[in-house]
C-alpha cells in the first residue's frame, strides 16, 4: 500500500515534465491564394528607409515580413528582393547621392552638440554610391519586390522607366521594361500594392514648387485613376487575389510636424524692438494697399517669416511678398536648422517658399489625398481585392498614438517608433506596424487567419 | 540556515503561497479547523493551545517547479517561462507554558513570486523575470479559554524583496532593473473552537501587509545618448500590497482512522488596485501607476488524512482557486489562473516522536484568453506546477 501511493507519487512528478501544450492559432488561408506573392509600390514597399535604400532596410519591409507570414498560409519559394549589398546603402537628396542616415552627435553654428540624424558615412563618394545605385541585379531575378523608390502610379507602366530612375533601372529586366511588365516573369498569384503617395508627397516635400500633384483625370499613364486601374490589370491578368493599401495623410508624418511654425524664440526686448522697428515700413506699406499682413513679434515663441509669392501686392509697390506664418501651416524637416540659428531666418530673412506648407497647398495635398483614396477605394470594391486603410490609421498615429505590445506608436520624429530619421520612411517596427494593417485587412476580406507579426521583434530608430 | 536556500516562489492565486506545513499541504492545504501541531502558528494559533505534547519543532520546505505557455492572441507565436525551481519553507517552534497558556514562533513564507521568461520575449516591455519574495516571523500567544475553546495571536514582522526586469524600446538590449526591500508588520489571529470529541471549527485571520519598498535600486541599461535624459543609476518607491485572509475551516473525525476537512479562504486581493512606481530623478518621465484591479477571491478546499497504523499517516485533498486577476489588466509577471489543486501526503514515523512528512501538490491552470490592456498585449495563458515537498517535526 505505501509503495503504491508512492508511485502514485512519482506519476503525479512525471506530469510535471509535460509543460502546458497550446494550440490555439489555426492558419488558414480562407479564400485566396497565397503561393507565389508580389509585392509593387514605391519607397515603402521597397523597404528605403532613413534616406536611403540598403539591405536590412530592405529585409525589414513590410512586403518581406508579409512574405514570412504568408508561408503559414501556403507561400512557397523564395520571396525575391532587389538587394543593395551594402548597409550604408545608397539615398537620392536631390543635390547628391547619400548614405543612409542614423542617430548621432552634431554640433550647430551655435556650438550646442545635440543628438540628431547624421549621415551614416559622410565621406562616401559620388562615384562608389554611383556605382552601388547603377549596378544591375537584374541576372539575378525576376523580383518578388517590385517597390521602387519615387515611384508614381503611372511610372509603374511607363516603358524605359528604368533608364529615368535608377532604382528601378537596377533590377529591371531589360532597358525597355516597365514596372508592370516584371510581374508577367514571377505570375504572381497574390499581390500587395501601396501607390500613390509620391503623387503628392513630391509637391508637398518641395513645399509645393519642386513638383505637380498628378491630377485624377487622364488616360493611364498620366492620369491618377486610369493609371491605377491599369496597374491593378495587369496584376489582375495573374491574380486573383490582393491588397492594396490607400494614402495616409501625408502632411501628418514627421517631415512636416517636426519644426514648430513658431519656433523663433526671443528673449530680449531689446531684439524685438529692433525686428519690429524693421518691419515698420512693411506694416505701414501694407496698410496702405489695403492688405492684412502685418509682421509683429514679442517676446517668448514667434511665428516665422516666410516668403508668399501668392500675396497680392500691387504691381510696382516696393513690398515684399512676405508674411509670418499661419499656425495651421507647416515647416518642413529639410529646413537647414542653422540657418533659423544663426542666419536670421524666420525674422530678418523671410523662410523660402520650399520649405513651408502654405494653408494653400495643405489644402490642394488634403484634396489630392481624398480624391486618390476615393479611386483607391472603389478599386478594390471593383477588383475585389482587400483594402488597407493606411489613412485611417496614420490619422491613430496623429492623434495620441496607438499602443501594441507595450510599444506606442505615434506620428513623433525619432521617439514616435513608426518614422525612420528622414521623417518619410518606416522604422522596422513601423514595418512590423503595417504588415499587421495589412494582415488584418486580408484577413478580413478573403476570411482567412494569417498570423500577426511580432512588433517587438523588430527595432524602432537605433540610437548610439 | 533555511533563510540561506534560495527562496523564489511560484504560485496559487495571485502571489499567495500556503505551502506552511507538509501534513496541511497533503490535506489540500486546509488547517484552520486541524490540530497539526506547531504549523497552526501559521494556519490558527487558537489551535495551539489543543497540541496533544508539551513541545512541537517542525520544518519543512517545498520545490516549486513550474511552467507557463503563451501563445499571442492573432498569432502562432509562443513562449514559456524558464521558471528556476523556488523554495518555499516553514520553521515552527512552539510549547505549552502551563494548561491554559502557549507560545511559539514561526517563520514562513507565504507570498513570493517568480516568473522567468526569454529578455526577447513577446511581452518584454511588460516583463521580463520577476522575483517577489516575503519572510514572515511570528512570535505567538495562544491561550486555552476552556476544553473546547482556543484563542491565539501572532505579531507578524514581514520582511520583503522584489526584483523585476522589464524590457524598454530603445533598444534590443535596454531595460530597467528595479530591486527593492521593505519591511513591514501585521498579525494573525485565531478561534479554535471543538464543540464534540468528533468536530473542530476554526476562524483564523490574517491582516493586510504593505510592503512598501523605500529607494529601492533602479538600473537602467540604455543606448549611451540616453543617459544625458534619463540616469543609469536611479532609486524609486513602490508598494505591494499582501492581502488579509479570513479563513473558515471544519473538521470531522469520521473515525480513529479517518479524519475529514473542509475549509474557506476568502483572500481580500480587492486591496490590489494599482502598483505605482515613484522614482527619485526624472519622475516625469519614469513615475507610472499601472492599474491591477484585482478583486477578492474565495478558495474552497477538501482535504483527507487515513491513520493507516502507528507509524504512517496518508492524505490526499484538493482545491479551486479561482484568479483574483481582472480580465482587462492581466499581467505576465503574475500569471494567476482559475486554478484546480491536488494534493498528496505521506508521514512515516519511524522512531518515537520523530515524524517524516511527505506532501506532493499539482497545479493545473486552466488555459484562458486575457489582456493587458494599457499596453494592448494579449495572449492564451496556461500553467502547470508540481510542487513536492518534505518536512520534519519532533514533539514531546
Amino acid at each position: 500500500m505505501k509503495y503504491k501511493i508512492v508511485v502514485i507519487a512519482l506519476l503525479f512528478v512525471g506530469m510535471w515534465a509535460c509543460k502546458p501544450e497550446l494550440n490555439e492559432f489555426k492558419a488558414s488561408k480562407g479564400s485566396a491564394d497565397f503561393s507565389v506573392y508580389m509585392s509593387a509600390g514605391n519607397s515603402l514597399t521597397a523597404g528605403y528607409a532613413d534616406g536611403a535604400l540598403y539591405k536590412s532596410g530592405q529585409q525589414g519591409s513590410y512586403a518581406n515580413l508579409l512574405a514570412k507570414q504568408f508561408e503559414q498560409v501556403g507561400r512557397q519559394g523564395d520571396f525575391k528582393i532587389p538587394f543593395v549589398e551594402s548597409e550604408d546603402g545608397v539615398g537620392n537628396r536631390g543635390a547628391g547621392l547619400v548614405t543612409k542616415m542614423k542617430m548621432g552627435f552634431s554640433t550647430d553654428c551655435k556650438g550646442t552638440t545635440s543628438l540628431a540624424p547624421v549621415l551614416a558615412n559622410p565621406n562616401a563618394s559620388q562615384a562608389e554610391l554611383f556605382a552601388l545605385l547603377t549596378t544591375s541585379v537584374a541576372a539575378n531575378g525576376p523580383y518578388n519586390n517590385i517597390g521602387v523608390p519615387g515611384a508614381k502610379v503611372a511610372h509603374l507602366l511607363a516603358p524605359g522607366y528604368g533608364t529615368l530612375n535608377p532604382f528601378f533601372g537596377r533590377f529591371a529586366s531589360s532597358a525597355t521594361a516597365s514596372v508592370v511588365s516584371e510581374i508577367a516573369a514571377v505570375s504572381p498569384t497574390f499581390f500587395t500594392l501601396w501607390i500613390g503617395n509620391n503623387d503628392v508627397l513630391g509637391y508637398a516635400t518641395s513645399g509645393g514648387i519642386g513638383d505637380v500633384i498628378t491630377p485624377i483625370d487622364g488616360p493611364p499613364g498620366q492620369g491618377f485613376a486610369a493609371s491605377y486601374e491599369a496597374v491593378l490589370q495587369s496584376f489582375g491578368q495573374f491574380a486573383s487575389s490582393g491588397a492594396v493599401a490607400n494614402i495616409p495623410d501625408i502632411t501628418s508624418i514627421p517631415f512636416f510636424t517636426t519644426v514648430p511654425y513658431n519656433a523663433i524664440v526671443l528673449t530680449d526686448q531689446s531684439i524685438v524692438d529692433f525686428i519690429n522697428s524693421q518691419y515698420a515700413a512693411y506694416n505701414q506699406g501694407m496698410e496702405l494697399v489695403g492688405l492684412p499682413y502685418r509682421i509683429n513679434f514679442s517676446l517668448g515663441q514667434n511665428p516665422m517669416v516666410i516668403a508668399d509669392n501668392t500675396i497680392p501686392i500691387p504691381d510696382g509697390v516696393p513690398i515684399p511678398k512676405i508674411r509670418q506664418i499661419k499656425s495651421g501651416e507647416l515647416v518642413l524637416l529639410s529646413i537647414p536648422q542653422d540657418s533659423l540659428k544663426c542666419a536670421y531666418w524666420g525674422t530678418a530673412k523671410a523662410v523660402a517658399d520650399q520649405y513651408i506648407l502654405t494653408e494653400a497647398e495643405i489644402a490642394n495635398v488634403t484634396a489630392a489625398v481624398t480624391a486618390y483614396n476615393q479611386v483607391i477605394a472603389v478599386a478594390a470594391e471593383t477588383h475585389n481585392l482587400a483594402l488597407v486603410d493606411a489613412n485611417a490609421n496614420m490619422k491613430k498615429l496623429a492623434s495620441g498614438g496607438i499602443r501594441v505590445d507595450g510599444v506606442t506608436f505615434t506620428n513623433a520624429f525619432v521617439t514616435g517608433n513608426v518614422f525612420s530619421t528622414d521623417g518619410v520612411h518606416l522604422t522596422p517596427q513601423g514595418n512590423a506596424l503595417v504588415a499587421n494593417y495589412f494582415i488584418d485587412a486580408i484577413n478580413a476580406k478573403y476570411n482567412a487567419n494569417i498570423p500577426q507579426v511580432n512588433v517587438t521583434e523588430y527595432p524602432a530608430v537605433v540610437l548610439p | 540556515m533555511m533563510t540561506a536556500l534560495a527562496i523564489n516562489f511560484a504560485f496559487a492565486g495571485g502571489y499567495q503561497v500556503r505551502l506552511q506545513g507538509n501534513k496541511n499541504t497533503g490535506m489540500g492545504l486546509t488547517g484552520t479547523a486541524l490540530n497539526m501541531g506547531s504549523s497552526s502558528i501559521f494556519y490558527n494559533p487558537g489551535a495551539l493551545t489543543m497540541m496533544s505534547q508539551k513541545l512541537d519543532f517542525s520544518l519543512g520546505a517545498s520545490a516549486i517547479l513550474s511552467n507557463v505557455t503563451f501563445e499571442k492572441s492573432g498569432s502562432n507565436y509562443q513562449a514559456q517561462t524558464d521558471n528556476k525551481p523556488s523554495t518555499p519553507f516553514y520553521v515552527y517552534g512552539a510549547g505549552k507554558i502551563n494548561d491554559k497558556w502557549s507560545v511559539g514562533i514561526g517563520i514562513y513564507t507565504p507570498y513570493g513570486s517568480a516568473s522567468v521568461w526569454d529578455d526577447n520575449w513577446a511581452g518584454k516591455l511588460l516583463i521580463q523575470n520577476i522575483a517577489l519574495r516575503a519572510i514572515f516571523y511570528q512570535p505567538t500567544v495562544a491561550y486555552k479559554i476552556n476544553d473546547k475553546i482556543g484563542i491565539g495571536a501572532g505579531l507578524v514582522y514581514a520582511t520583503g524583496k522584489v526584483t523585476i526586469e522589464k524590457g524598454l524600446n530603445y533598444s534590443a538590449t535596454s531595460k530597467a532593473t528595479l530591486e527593492g526591500n521593505a519591511a513591514s508588520i501585521g498579525f494573525n489571529a485565531g478561534v479554535y473552537f471543538t464543540p464534540t470529541e468528533k468536530l473542530a471549527v476554526g476562524i483564523d485571520y490574517r491582516s493586510k501587509i504593505n510592503m512598501d519598498v523605500k529607494d529601492g535600486d533602479a538600473t537602467f541599461t540604455l543606448p549611451s545618448a540616453l543617459y544625458n535624459t534619463l540616469p543609469a543609476d536611479n532609486k524609486f518607491d513602490a508598494s505591494l500590497p499582501l492581502p488579509a485572509n479570513l479563513d473558515f475551516g471544519v473538521s470531522y473525525k469520521a473515525s480513529d482512522k479517518l479524519l475529514l476537512s473542509l475549509e474557506l479562504n476568502w483572500v481580500m486581493w480587492g486591496t490590489y488596485d494599482s502598483l505605482k512606481f515613484t522614482f527619485k530623478e526624472k519622475g516625469e518621465l519614469l513615475n507610472s501607476s499601472n492599474p491591477r484591479l484585482y478583486k477578492d477571491s474565495f478558495i474552497p478546499r477538501f482535504g483527507a488524512q487515513y491513520k493507516l497504523n502507528d507509524m504512517v499517516c496518508l492524505r490526499a485533498g484538493g482545491y479551486y482557486d479561482p484568479t483574483p486577476t481582472n480580465e482587462d489588466y492581466f499581467t505576465p509577471e503574475t500569471v494567476s489562473l482559475n486554478t484546480i489543486a491536488f494534493t498528496l501526503g505521506l508521514s512515516v514515523t519511524p522512531v518515537k516522536n520523530l515524524t517524516i512528512d511527505l506532501s506532493y501538490l499539482q497545479l493545473s491552470g486552466i488555459k484562458a484568453e486575457k489582456s493587458y490592456t494599457p499596453d494592448n498585449f494579449s495572449g492564451t495563458f496556461k500553467s502547470t506546477a508540481a510542487i513536492p515537498g518534505l518536512g520534519l517535526s519532533y514533539r514531546f
